[in-house]
């Protein structure tokens, strides 16, 4: 049997979770369980709102074939977090999680949880269809929380003012377009996008300082200069431009997927001097791959509501517990307010429909299983990127499971080419900066309010910067020092 | 410098080094590398982390050699390549063998990264050609007509560290390549090779020594008997361009270089440049970049007419080659496969426009007049 505990600092801080693995040990070899093949993994859930139970079963899959799949052996999910807290029966906990596998593997529970979805890659689960939900009917969801998302950050706002780290940026560009001038190979139009815009503030930090640093340089770049804010959020959008309307024309507004930019900003391929991108990829969809005794799998999940919840919602909704899956499907495809619309004699108005969606948001949990990852040349990471690309990060050294960051690495890999050979691209986001992370803690999924939040692995967003010419380097942020939000800055190298 | 020196294609099929034979219009080409599919480049990468042998390597780059040479014939391209698959980059794979250039670390993370390279002492004028045995053995291939490629004396300059004051003037390590790949030139030459290109991408990033690239040249041509093309584009490292800008910085220095054809990029700029063509008066052939090959969008045959039909407006259609952008490399082989076949489709529609309009106008002249003409250099 393997214990791979990833959280080693909190083993070291916390007598609780010292005391909680006896008893997990005790109740494993209590069971029936198949020792030789059980892996048992610690993590440190950091994310009070997330996706885990204290303690969950993973399968993992022989061989890639339909549901009644052979089970290789099983791994045991532990959240050292709530099993260090005193209250915890640690025992009680990995008794009911094999005892729910076993049910839920032969089929005999099927009554008891409330499935919401097949097994699919992280990815595609439903929870980004969510998180795609907020984002969209953001509004709706902030009437009636009666706070602005950026009170639900961690810090309590957003993380893009900082006049130093502008002034810097812009000194800098200045000095590119002083030589391209120099060589004629300036372009009349000078193009800086802002992805993930937040409330303006970046922007207009970012274009007052510009204004005022362009006086005094004197070449009138304001006057060629185009500043693009992209935003998935139509709602978020409006009120950045409100922020920035001061700058007129140099400022336009663009409505647009993340992860499909080619689509929408293609047009400025070699073009941007700059690519600002804050707390953008942290928010997007993602697998996850896992070596296991030197195989590769992909981790499938399946987001469900206990059997507990599933009653206490249906209850409070006047509802079926059967029509629990049905209504959420209908709630994510057509939002809160049509559903309201459509069914009037449940949800009286769209604040009700909201108060549904964040019942469901808040009970959902995730199970997991292993699938065998046959050939990284037939698993798409991205439309345009096979999993070739994460073969040096998954050979580098035995057992280890990560995220593929599916959505952050098409949207980098699709912002790489809009940029300048001048040009730089500035990110700040949750990274992991180093293979070893992954060993030593949990990264996401969590949960902040409506949204998904997922640490960005880094170094496979440098492997595929390296790939492509790029230089990317990872520096603390400077506005707030002890977050964990990094800085990665890119350049073409060469 | 020969009187409008050029390559045309015998019906046949026998290759015309400019000499009075009967050819065809619109030879198609390509620039040099070829696609480089995933696996190749994992099995590369699994050499420089030395997972596998070089002689593995080796019969794994003869059997992709064997399939890009049937995929360029099977496009219908005129002049073929061995596309450069034995290379991991524009750079390296001269540097390494060149002697005097010190590589202290051989292993790579990924094949296709630069190696950091030095020289501490002057290059010695002697060692072992190491080009011609490449060009044998796609010789042996193909019918066709084999163009052979390596990257210029100034671009393989530029990744090289002159230490302990080996060369006080950075022009003499220049000097000291050109005389270096002269050699290997003359090698090639003895082995058959009958067109030769010599690649500088990044020269464009610097435009201020376009003459002592020129100069550099004429080094590496002389004596050589061989059509020569010089071919300088904006980059293509990553499927990216290295810099932007206009051809002007080649003119009109490259007037002086003792080559029969310049090979530039059109499709991904735009044509504008053509007119320096015609300002400055180029003598010789022009190889018209008419497929982008840093987008895989495949280009219809009616846009790669098109583009001809312009770059006619600037150019006699005996001095015009077809020919991608630049290198394919980067492209998926089945994009890279599309695009060639849409070239050889494209330059064939102008080609009978012409041939047709010929027959027309002058029924005794027909091909023979249309063909390029003169002596190689040498």
């Amino acid at each position: 049997m393997d214990i791979d505990i990833r959280a080693v600092r909190r083993l070291r801080e916390s007598a609780g979770a010292r005391a909680a693995l006896g008893p997990l040990v005790e109740a494993l070899c209590r069971s029936d369980a198949d020792l030789a093949t059980t892996r048992v993994v610690c993590d440190w859930i950091q994310y009070k709102s997330n996706f885990r139970d204290t303690v969950t079963v993973r399968p993992v899959i022989a061989a890639d074939v339909p549901a009644s799949s052979v089970v290789d052996g099983y791994e045991l999910a532990v959240d050292l977090r709530r099993c260090a807290r005193p209250e915890t029966d640690v025992a009680a906990e990995v008794t009911a999680a094999l005892s729910e596998e076993v049910h839920v593997t032969r089929g005999t529970a099927a009554g008891e949880r409330a499935w919401l979805e097949p097994w699919v890659p992280g990815s595609a689960s439903c929870v980004w269809r969510f998180n795609a939900l907020y984002w969209q009917a953001l509004a709706d969801w902030e009437k009636v929380t009666g706070k602005e998302y950026e009170q639900s950050l961690p810090g309590g706002e957003s993380d893009a003012r900082n006049t130093a780290a502008a002034r810097e940026v812009i000194l800098d560009l200045f000095k590119s377009w002083d030589e391209l001038a120099h060589r004629r190979a300036l372009p009349e139009q000078l193009y800086v996008i802002e992805l993930g815009v937040g409330n303006g503030g970046q922007a207009r930090t970012w274009l007052d300082e510009f204004t005022e640093l362009d006086r005094r340089h004197g070449r009138d770049y304001y006057r060629r200069l185009h500043y693009l804010m992209g935003d998935y959020s139509a709602h978020v959008l409006d009120r950045a431009r409100q922020e920035v309307a001061h700058h007129g024309g140099h400022v336009s507004g663009l409505v647009l997927e993340a992860t499909r930019l080619s689509g929408s900003v293609g047009f400025l391929a070699g073009k941007a001097f700059l690519v600002y991108i804050s707390n953008v990829y942290d928010n997007l969809p993602s697998d996850e791959v896992a070596v296991i005794r030197g195989r590769m799998y992909l981790v499938q999940a399946r987001s469900y509501l206990s059997g507990q919840a599933a009653d206490e919602i249906a209850g409070r909704f006047g509802l079926k517990r059967a029509e629990l899956a049905q209504l959420t499907e209908r709630l994510l495809r057509i939002g809160p307010e049509l559903l309201a619309e459509s069914q009037p004699d449940i949800f009286p108005d769209t604040g009700q429909a909201v108060l549904f969606w964040q019942a469901v948001w808040t009970s959902l949990r995730q199970a997991e299983r292993y699938v065998p990852l046959e050939g990284l040349d037939t698993y798409r990471v991205t439309p345009a990127l096979t999993g070739e690309i994460l073969r040096p990060l998954l050979a580098a050294e035995g057992d280890v499971r990560m995220h593929v960051s599916n959505g952050a690495l098409s949207s980098f890999a699709d912002t790489l080419p809009l940029l300048h050979p001048f040009g730089r691209m500035v990110c700040h986001d949750l990274f992991t900066t180093t293979h070893g992370d992954y060993r030593a803690g949990f990264y996401g999924p969590g949960k902040y309010d409506g949204s998904v939040v997922n640490w960005v692995n880094g170094p496979l967003l440098q492997l595929l910067a390296s790939r492509r010419g790029f230089d990317a380097r990872f520096s603390p942020f400077t506005q707030r020092p002890a977050s964990n939000v990094k800085t990665l800055t890119v350049q073409v190298r060469d | 410098m020969t009187e409008n020196a050029g390559i045309g294609v015998s019906p046949g099929g026998t290759w015309c080094t400019g000499g009075r034979h009967p050819g065809r219009l619109l030879p198609t080409t390509v620039v040099g590398s070829y696609s480089v599919p995933e696996w190749l480049e994992r099995l590369k990468t699994e050499h420089y982390q030395r997972r596998i042998s070089a002689a593995h390597l080796a019969e794994i780059h003869e059997v992709a050699i064997k399939a890009a040479v049937k995929d360029q014939e099977r496009a219908g391209i005129d002049i073929v390549s061995d596309g450069e698959l034995r290379r991991d980059n524009d750079i390296d794979y001269f540097l390494a063998r060149i002697p005097g250039v010190h590589i202290a670390q051989r292993a790579k993370s990924d094949y296709y990264d630069y190696y950091d390279a030095a020289v501490t002492a002057p290059l010695p004028e002697d060692g072992e050609p190491f080009l011609a045995s490449d060009f044998a053995f796609t010789r042996a291939l193909t019918d066709r007509p084999v163009k052979f490629s390596f990257t210029g004396p100034f671009s393989l300059s530029r990744r090289i560290a002159v230490a302990n004051g080996a060369y006080r003037d950075p022009a003499d390590l220049v000097r000291a390549l050109a005389r270096r790949l002269n050699a290997e030139a003359r090698s090639l030459a003895a082995a058959g090779a009958r067109f030769l290109q010599i690649d500088e991408p990044f020269l464009a990033g610097y435009p201020e020594q376009a003459e002592l690239a020129v100069e550099a040249v004429n080094i590496v041509t002389e004596g050589v008997p061989a059509t020569w093309a010089l071919h300088v584009c904006y980059g293509n490292r990553y499927a990216r361009p290295s810099w932007e800008g206009h051809y002007d910085f080649l003119f009109p220095a490259v007037l002086g270089a003792r080559v029969d054809q310049l090979v530039l990029e059109f499709a991904r700029k735009g044509l504008d440049d053509l007119r320096l063509i015609r300002e400055y008066g180029w003598p010789s052939a022009l190889g018209l970049g008419v497929v982008d090959v840093k987008s895989s969008a495949v280009e219809a045959p009616e846009l790669v007419a098109a583009r001809i039909r312009r770059a006619l407006e600037y150019v006699d259609p005996a001095q015009l080659v077809v020919n991608p952008d630049c290198g394919l490399r980067h492209l998926a082989p089945e994009v890279a496969r599309q695009k060639l076949r849409a070239m050889v489709a494209g330059a064939a529609m102008v080609r009978s426009e012409l041939n047709s309009s010929i027959t027309h106008t002058s029924p005794a002249s027909g091909e023979r007049d249309s063909q390029t003409s003169g002596d190689t250099h040498g």
